[in-house]
C-alpha cells in the first residue's frame, strides 16, 4: 500500500470516528436521510429494470 | 424516530409492554456511525398475562391498531418507521434488555443495548451484516474487552469469538 492509499484510508477512518462521536439524535437524523435515500433508490424503476435484466 | 419513541413510551406509561430497549442497527447506532437500515428493532419484557405460559404480541398490535397505525408483515409502522417488537428469546437478549443504557433522542427518553450485548447478538445471530457490525465495533474501540468476556462466556459464545477472531481477524492465537 503507498502513502497515498494510507492517507486516504486514515483519513476515512477519522471522518467516520467524527461522525460516531456525534450526539445520537443527530446519527438519528443523519440515519433518517440515508433511508429516504436507500428507499428513493429502491423504488427507482432504472434499478428495477436493471434488477430485471439480471 | 422521536415520534416513533414517543408512541412506544407510550404504550410502555398505558401498561401494554414494560421494560424496552433498542436493538440491531438504530441500537449499534448510538455508539458508532449511522448505517442505512429501514426498520427499528424493539426488544420488549411483555406483562404476563396469569395462567398463560405463551408471550403474544397481540396486545401491542392490538394498541396500536386502536391508535390508527398498520401492520405489513411482521413490522407497524409507527409514525413512518416500521418497528418490529421482538420478546427476548434467550437468556443473552433478556439480559441485554434488563442492563439496557439509557439516552434520549431529541429530548425522547429511549434505551438502548450496550455495545458489548449489541456484539455478542450480532455474533450469535451470524449474518453477514452482523459480522461487519462487529468488525466496526471492534475498529471504534468502544468495547470493554472484560465486560464483553464476562457476556460471551455467560452465554457459551467464547469458542465462537475465537473462530470470528481466526476468521476476520487473522489471529492465530
Amino acid at each position: 500500500m503507498n502513502d497515498w492509499m494510507r492517507k486516504v484510508l486514515e483519513s476515512k477512518r477519522q471522518m467516520r470516528k467524527q461522525i460516531a462521536a456525534l450526539p445520537f439524535s443527530e446519527k438519528i437524523k443523519i440515519m433518517e436521510k440515508l433511508r429516504d435515500r436507500s428507499l428513493a433508490i429502491a423504488s427507482n424503476p432504472l434499478r428495477r429494470k436493471s434488477l430485471h435484466q439480471g | 424516530m422521536k415520534a416513533t419513541l414517543e408512541i412506544i413510551n407510550r404504550m410502555q406509561s398505558d401498561g401494554v409492554i414494560g421494560k424496552y430497549a433498542i436493538g440491531g442497527a438504530v441500537g449499534a447506532t448510538f455508539y458508532l456511525e449511522p448505517s442505512a437500515t429501514l426498520d427499528i428493532d424493539v426488544f420488549v419484557s411483555f406483562h404476563m398475562v396469569p395462567g398463560n405460559l405463551l408471550i403474544s404480541v397481540t396486545p401491542i398490535y392490538t394498541y396500536l391498531a386502536s391508535h390508527g397505525y398498520k401492520a405489513e408483515k411482521e413490522y407497524i409502522v409507527i409514525e413512518g418507521w416500521p418497528v418490529q417488537f421482538l420478546p427476548p428469546g434467550d437468556a443473552l437478549t433478556e439480559e441485554a434488555l434488563e442492563q439496557a443504557v439509557e439516552t434520549a433522542v431529541e429530548g425522547v427518553r429511549t434505551w438502548v443495548m450496550t455495545a458489548e450485548h449489541l456484539t455478542a447478538i450480532a455474533l450469535k445471530t451470524g449474518r453477514p451484516k452482523d459480522c461487519a457490525r462487529i468488525l466496526q465495533f471492534i475498529e471504534s474501540g468502544l468495547l470493554d474487552t472484560n465486560s464483553l468476556d464476562q457476556v460471551l462466556s455467560r452465554h457459551g459464545l467464547l469458542a465462537k469469538w475465537e473462530r470470528f477472531g481466526h476468521r476476520f481477524l487473522g489471529d492465530n492465537e
